[in-house]
């Protein structure tokens, strides 16, 4: 029996380190995959995997490995979509530029609830405290019709630009080109993996799993526990207004209640814990799966939300350490058992 | 200079929705007591509530007296099936704070997925307990409002007292002050953790009974009373009874009050700002503990 938990503890070990080479297979995988898939309505849900799985892995960066229990990560979807939508209308700024602007607006207004959740010491309060933050964002994105126009929601606008990869070919996003935009969503998550991963494996990551621990013996051994936990904070939101704004020039389409919804972050934290929280390639396979499966129930119509909280709960209750540690624990049986053969 | 009977109104309708919080937050500020938990699925509890009234008086024409135990037998009922079978198994889980909190978001999607498809998406209306007006010095206040703050009081007080003077609550209160310790000292815990479940469900079933005449019966109901009790939980100090109470009733009252300076649609940003003030200054909440 002590042998099987400590068997365990030494799988979730390795889950939690970050490995570079699955991080590559997956990135393959995911560049290949429009070669297999060109129906657009399947990239169209390929896309929306793309953008939980970033959400998703973004906010385990804060819980996972930094023990900051968030609620609030869709305000930071929310800013980074209403902002890069707002100055691509009014400004006439290039979209890509949007990108970039709304992801550096979310990290920065993180800083106005980051700062005062610092002294608060129980994950509830922390929990309650960001959701407060993200409830006052969807009240003041409700209210300030004369910049939101409120709950009509912000429409027309702008797509990406189309243009000539050095000369080779043409990237065209025009006309409901799904590919193209799959492309892009799947370049904001390699780069937000990679920064993650090099955050988490570089003195950093060691700092932030220290607070994750213990946060007074971390403070105690000189680690900064101010600066490191506004790291993982502003890292995370940025990654998360990048999301968001992607999601805004690729529906050309936004309103509150989309955004800033409770909904979105039950949805993360759905996939986080399914997928394995604390894992580094977790939320990515949460997304996935939970994503297309809901997708796939779209057959039964009316029991589909239904089924879905049930196979919440029930994976939880099976799976406690989610589904790639499940899945992980499984191939190691069943290399096992043709070895011992 | 606003006329003193709308002052008074105002600060009726505060009181009522003060109320209200205070019931649905205490029943959260329980189960964080004694289980160490977030219970996502209580705002489809307090839904139920409001289904349950509605089938008890409208559907089979019960007299209240009748209806509203036979609802809170049931809620407590279910409640205690949910926690035996989903939430004991988590317990002595060590990621038990996070599992805890898919496991209830879990139960509360197929709670509000399951009334949609057996009730619909219709708003239904339920009759006032109490028809008519009391006339006060002038001022006039529904008897049905009369009714809610009468019978919060009597709840709380009573359940206060309970917790207070029974064995029942003396158990409970050292099952939150040391689970390990009370189970040493021969209390049954687990079965606390189930009665817990269900006494909390019922507190919040209670509100959703009272606030169905006032705003009408649906499968989404259950979204803003969550919201809020979380809120009113955390501004009073998690875990205290009283906390929640008090700050249940001033976030009720600021709330009524803040219509006379505010436009409407930023009403539920006053909570939402005065809790974060309020952590500013003191990260444990009004009436907190301290925990390090």
């Amino acid at each position: 029996m002590v042998e099987k938990t400590h068997d365990v503890n030494q799988w979730q070990k390795t889950l939690r380190a970050v490995d570079p080479r699955s991080m590559v297979i997956l990135f393959l995988i995911l560049a290949l995959l429009p070669i297999f898939i060109r129906n657009e309505y399947y990239l169209n849900i390929l896309t929306i995997c793309l953008i939980y799985a970033t959400l998703a892995t973004t906010w385990n960066l804060l819980v996972g490995y930094t023990g900051i229990l968030s609620f609030g990560h869709q305000a930071f979807y929310g800013l980074g979509a209403y902002f890069s939508a707002i100055i691509t209308i009014k400004l006439q700024l290039s979209p890509w530029l949007g990108l970039l602007l709304g992801g550096c607006f979310a990290g920065f207004l993180s800083l106005a609830i980051g700062i005062p959740c610092l002294r608060l010491r129980i994950a509830p309060y922390v929990a309650i405290a960001t959701l407060a933050f993200s409830e006052i964002m969807l009240v003041i994105c409700r209210n300030w019709v004369s910049l939101t126009r409120g709950e009509m929601g912000l429409w027309g606008i702008p797509t990406f630009s189309d243009f000539s990869m050095l000369g080779l070919f043409d990237v065209k996003f025009s006309g409901g080109a799904k590919i193209s935009y799959y492309y892009v969503m799947l370049a904001i998550f390699i780069i937000t993996m990679v920064v993650i991963y090099f955050q988490l494996s570089t003195k950093i990551g060691i700092a932030l799993k220290s607070i994750r621990e213990d946060q007074d013996a971390a403070a105690s051994l000189g680690v900064n526990i101010t600066r490191y936990k506004l790291t993982a904070f502003i890292t995370s939101s940025f990654f998360a207004g990048v999301t968001g704004s992607f999601y805004a020039h690729y529906l050309s389409i936004i309103e509150p209640g989309a955004v800033f919804s409770v909904a979105e972050m039950v949805e993360v934290v759905a996939i986080t814990l399914v997928g394995g929280i604390g894992t580094f390639l977790g939320p990515t396979l949460g997304a996935f799966t939970l994503i297309i499966g809901l997708e796939a129930l779209r057959m039964v119509a009316d029991y589909r939300m239904m089924i879905y909280g049930a196979t919440l709960v029930l994976l939880i209750l099976l799976m406690p350490n989610g589904l790639l540690f499940g899945l992980t624990r499984l191939t190691v049986k069943i290399s096992n058992m043709f070895r011992s053969k | 200079m606003i006329p003193f009977s709308i002052l008074f109104e105002q600060l009726v309708n505060g009181l009522v929705l003060g109320s209200m919080y205070a019931l649905v937050a205490s029943g959260l500020t329980l189960i964080w007591g004694t289980m160490k938990m977030l219970n996502f699925a209580h705002g489809e509890l307090f839904m139920l509530g409001g289904f349950g009234i509605y089938i008890g008086m409208v559907s089979f024409h019960l007299p209240i007296w009748l209806a509203l135990p036979l609802v809170m037998i049931c809620i407590f009922i279910l409640a205690a099936l949910i926690e035996k079978a989903l939430i004991s198994p988590l317990l002595k889980r060590p990621d038990w704070d996070v599992s805890a909190v898919v496991v209830t978001l879990g139960i509360g999607i197929f709670i509000q997925n399951f009334a949609f498809k057996i009730w619909g998406g219709d708003f239904r209306n339920v009759p006032y307990v109490f028809e008519g007006t009391l006339n006060f010095l002038g001022m006039r206040l529904a008897w049905h409002r009369v009714y809610i703050l009468v019978m919060t009081l009597v709840v709380l007080v009573g359940f206060w007292q309970v917790m207070k003077r029974t064995r029942f609550g003396m158990a409970m209160r050292a099952t939150s002050f040391d689970a390990d310790t009370a189970t040493l000292m021969g209390i049954a815990t687990r079965r606390i953790y189930t009665i817990t479940f269900g006494l909390s469900a019922c507190l919040a079933a209670l509100a959703g009974t009272a606030l169905a005449p006032i705003f009408s019966v649906n499968p989404w109901m259950g979204l803003a009373p969550l919201i809020k009790g979380f809120i009113v939980v955390i501004l009073g100090g998690l875990g205290s009874f009283a906390g929640a109470i008090i700050a249940g009733f001033i976030i009720g009252i600021s709330e009524t009050f803040s219509v006379l300076f505010l436009p409407s649609g930023w009403k539920d940003i006053i909570s939402f700002v005065l809790l974060i003030v309020v952590l500013v200054i003191r990260p444990q909440g009004l009436l907190g503990k301290k925990e390090w």
